[in-house]
């Protein structure tokens, strides 16, 4: 190694040692994003992990340790099995009746029919609208004395359903509102996806004689498929979820057939004010999501080409 | 501190009095007070003397108050009235009663300071006066500088007094003499409403008797008008104003042994409180056809447009029954107290607010915070509010300002309910919300066909024991 060539590393040694770490800098970059997952992600995670294993209410501040008891009683609770149920029922209705009606309104816009640029504006428009009000919307809409779609149905000679007033209709009510209101989510998605299909695959399938049906069930759908999976992915879990619609439009009611987990770990939280049981239910949900999810993702393809 | 008295406002063993009679004695105490209140005027300016109106001006004080149930707006109204007298600048937050809930149980268990008044609802004192966290205020009370001498504080109803201020913290149980809240700014109780013009026309007086209240349904019912209503849907109503005075008034008991022992025992699966429920499912033909989803408004809109014939309810209601503006019925609605069993005294539920100081609020304000409750509280709110908005005041004496009762004779029917109403033993624990929600669900089950009342109360009696059990009240 001559005297050059060693000047010339010492000096780019100075160099780098001058400039800042990129350690720092990206910690730098990252430090408000983390601190903000911290605050409010993170902290509010640990806290309510712990919340979850006192007996924490409103009137007793000391929130003595009760281990896992709050769990054990979880799983004894039936109140908490009807909610699971519920939830249950949602998510797998709601998805799939999203998931169908959102794919055939993507391939009826996709014909390009004149005007229809003007209904599919209108079409998102539910998805804009507040769940909580959305809620409210539709119960006002239902109610049995002055309701408007009661009224519309009497006036065409029919006996209006009981809509939020009988065990048998209120989940089915629920779910109606909750399809209406996110169809388009899976309508936009599909949509999408649909105009950056690439054309020379269909092409490709017509001169192998491939009819329109044939082409959708051996072309279109599989190219659809992990637009349709991250759409039903999404759809699961923020049905999962679902409070505000279950708070505004049934309150849970009638005898307990619409309250979903959500809502009961909200009713155990700030009603009853039992926040370590609330935390507890609250945390078995982010577990059922968690799993849920890992299994969905494991057999959704989300892009194409993706294993199994 | 006031003592008990021999008043028709006795609290919750109070006589069962007439209509007449408490005119009677509205009209007397009215006189006597006139006379007594001129003798006491000159003796005022004694105590007064040390007492100083604008002590505290320049402040900024916050409360955290119901909204809409009027007293937001009647204080609004009054503020700069209040502003003027003490200088003391007041901001109020009044969510409805929900979020009220919620945010009054995230404000006292803070840390640092946020409101400097509270409102809470009579049926959480135990949880929320119970669990510490108002500031006790005897000593302000009883402090002639820090308390204008005509607030009076023995001219709140003494029921109101037992329903959210007085409580026993080493105890945890109400009453004794420590007094942690001052009863408003509206109180409460149910009383029967009923349309005097249908009454008449079907030749029936109001029912006094729960026979003649099903008998007068079945009679007054038509196509137009249902002949009874009540609070069916899934709400807290439906059980503590519609079952529990049923229960009440034909003799039902609802808790036996001690809420803070292990022998707190619930009595929901006894014949009285299957009675009481089956009175309400027998109501069913002769209620309007939703009933099972109406809870206070539904009722209170479909009165006031004439399509209910009679119905117990909340006091409170008299705002808008009576208001021409809002109802096509004010002037052929009569009222009266809720019907009983024979033998059996009638009387409610006790609702209704409480106002204090939080202990964690601002300690260089707390004196400010006193006066601003003494005034939101003082006489002339009381009357201000229940002539005004017709909402149930928590005074005597505006019950009895001959004014308010010549122009609204509701009034007296509303006084003498919150005099003879009762807390519900429930409310004596924590757990009250959770348990009121176990039996609305399940009565509310019955109402729309799903069990009948036997079985209903025999699912409640379950979840309450192990409710009960769960919270340590029973073995």
């Amino acid at each position: 190694m001559d005297g050059g060539t060693v000047a010339a590393q010492r000096l780019i040694g100075i160099a780098q040692r001058a400039r800042p770490r990129p350690n720092a800098d990206a910690w730098l970059l990252a430090g408000p994003c983390l601190l903000y997952l911290v605050a409010f992600a993170i902290y509010p995670l640990i806290y309510s992990l712990r919340l979850s294993f006192t007996d924490l209410t409103a009137a007793d501040a000391s929130g003595r340790w009760v281990g896992l008891a709050n769990y054990e009683y979880m799983l004894r609770d039936p109140l908490f099995w009807n909610a699971l149920k519920n939830s249950a029922i949602m998510v797998t209705i709601t998805v799939a009746l999203q998931v169908v009606l959102g794919v055939a309104l993507a391939l009826f816009f996709n014909l390009r029919l004149r005007g229809s640029w003007l209904v599919r504006g209108i079409l998102v428009l539910p998805m804009l609208i507040t769940p909580i009000v959305t809620g409210l919307m539709w119960r006002a809409l239902l109610n049995p004395d002055w309701g408007l779609i009661n009224w519309c149905i009497a006036r065409m000679g029919f006996e209006p359903p009981n809509w939020l007033g009988s065990v048998e209709m209120a989940m089915k009510t629920l779910v109606l509102v909750d399809v209406w209101q996110w169809t388009p989510f899976v309508f936009i998605i599909v949509f999408a996806r649909l105009q950056a299909l690439p054309q020379d695959v269909f092409e490709a399938a017509q001169i192998d004689g491939a009819g329109p049906f044939s082409a959708f069930t051996h072309v279109t759908l599989p190219l659809l498929l992990p637009a349709i999976g991250f759409a039903a992915v999404f759809r699961a879990v923020d049905s999962f979820r679902s409070f505000d619609l279950v708070f505004g439009l049934s309150y849970g009611g009638p005898a307990r057939s619409t309250t979903t987990l959500s809502f009961f770990s909200f009713q155990n939280g700030f009603q009853f004010q039992n926040y370590g049981y609330a935390a507890a239910v609250a945390y078995a949900m982010l577990l059922i999501l968690v799993v849920g999810t890992t299994i969905l993702l494991r057999y959704v393809r989300l892009r194409p080409g993706d294993s199994r | 501190m006031q003592d008990k008295d021999n008043s028709p406002y006795q609290s919750g063993r109070a006589k069962n009095i007439g209509r007449r009679r408490l005119m009677q004695a509205a009209g007397a105490v009215g006189f006597s007070g006139t006379v007594l209140g001129g003798l006491l005027g000159a003796a005022a300016p004694a105590r007064a003397a040390a007492f100083d109106p604008k002590k505290y001006a320049g402040t900024r004080l916050s409360i955290l108050m119901i909204g809409g149930e009027g007293d937001e707006r009647a204080l609004a109204d009054l503020l700069p009235q209040f502003e003027a007298e003490t200088g003391i600048k007041l901001e109020i937050s009044a969510p409805a009663i929900g979020p009220l809930i919620e945010k009054t149980v995230q404000v006292l268990k803070a840390d640092s300071p946020s409101f400097d008044l509270v409102n809470y609802l009579g049926f959480l004192t135990t949880q929320q006066v119970g669990g510490g966290y108002f500031d006790r205020l005897n000593d302000l009370i009883d402090n002639p500088a820090e308390t204008p001498a005509d607030w009076d504080f023995k001219d709140f109803i003494p029921a109101t007094v037992d329903n959210v201020g007085r409580f026993d913290l080493k105890a945890h149980k109400k009453g004794g003499n420590d007094i942690y809240g001052i009863p408003g700014l509206h109180s409460g109780s149910v009383i029967y409403f009923y349309r005097k013009d249908l009454f008449e026309k079907a030749g029936l007086q109001p029912a006094k008797t729960w026979d003649e209240f099903q008998a007068a349904a079945k009679t007054l019912h038509t196509d137009q008008v249902a002949g009874a209503s009540f609070i069916g849907a899934n709400d807290s109503s439906l059980t503590l104003v519609d079952w529990y005075t049923r229960f009440l008034t034909i003799g039902g008991s609802l808790m036996s042994g001690d809420p803070n022992g292990k022998d707190f025992r619930p009595h929901v699966d006894s014949a009285e409180s299957v009675a009481a429920l089956q009175m309400l499912i027998d109501l069913l033909p002769y209620a309007p056809k939703n009933v099972t989803q109406y809870g206070y408004s539904e009722n209170v809109d479909a009165f006031s447009v004439g399509k209910i014939a009679q119905m117990i309810f909340w006091s409170t209601i008299a705002g808008q029954v009576f208001d021409p503006d809002k109802s096509s019925v004010a002037d052929v609605t009569g009222t009266t107290t809720v019907p009983a069993a024979i033998g059996q005294k009638a009387r409610a539920v006790q609702g209704g607010w409480g106002t204090g100081n939080p202990k964690n609020s601002d300690p260089a304000k707390k004196a400010a915070a006193w006066r601003a409750l003494t005034w939101i509280t003082n006489k002339q709110v009381n009357r201000y509010e229940l002539g005004k908005y017709n909402i149930d005041a928590s005074r005597v004496s505006a019950f009895r300002d001959p004014e308010i009762v010549a122009k609204y004779p509701y009034v007296t029917d509303s006084a003498a309910a919150i005099a003879s109403a009762e807390a519900i033993p429930t409310a004596l624990i924590d757990e009250f919300f959770q348990m009121n929600d176990a039996m609305t669900v399940e009565f509310n089950k019955a109402l729309i066909g799903g069990q009948d009342a036997k079985t209903a109360c025999a699912a409640v009696q379950a979840k309450w024991i192990e409710i009960l059990r769960k919270g340590g009240h029973l073995t």
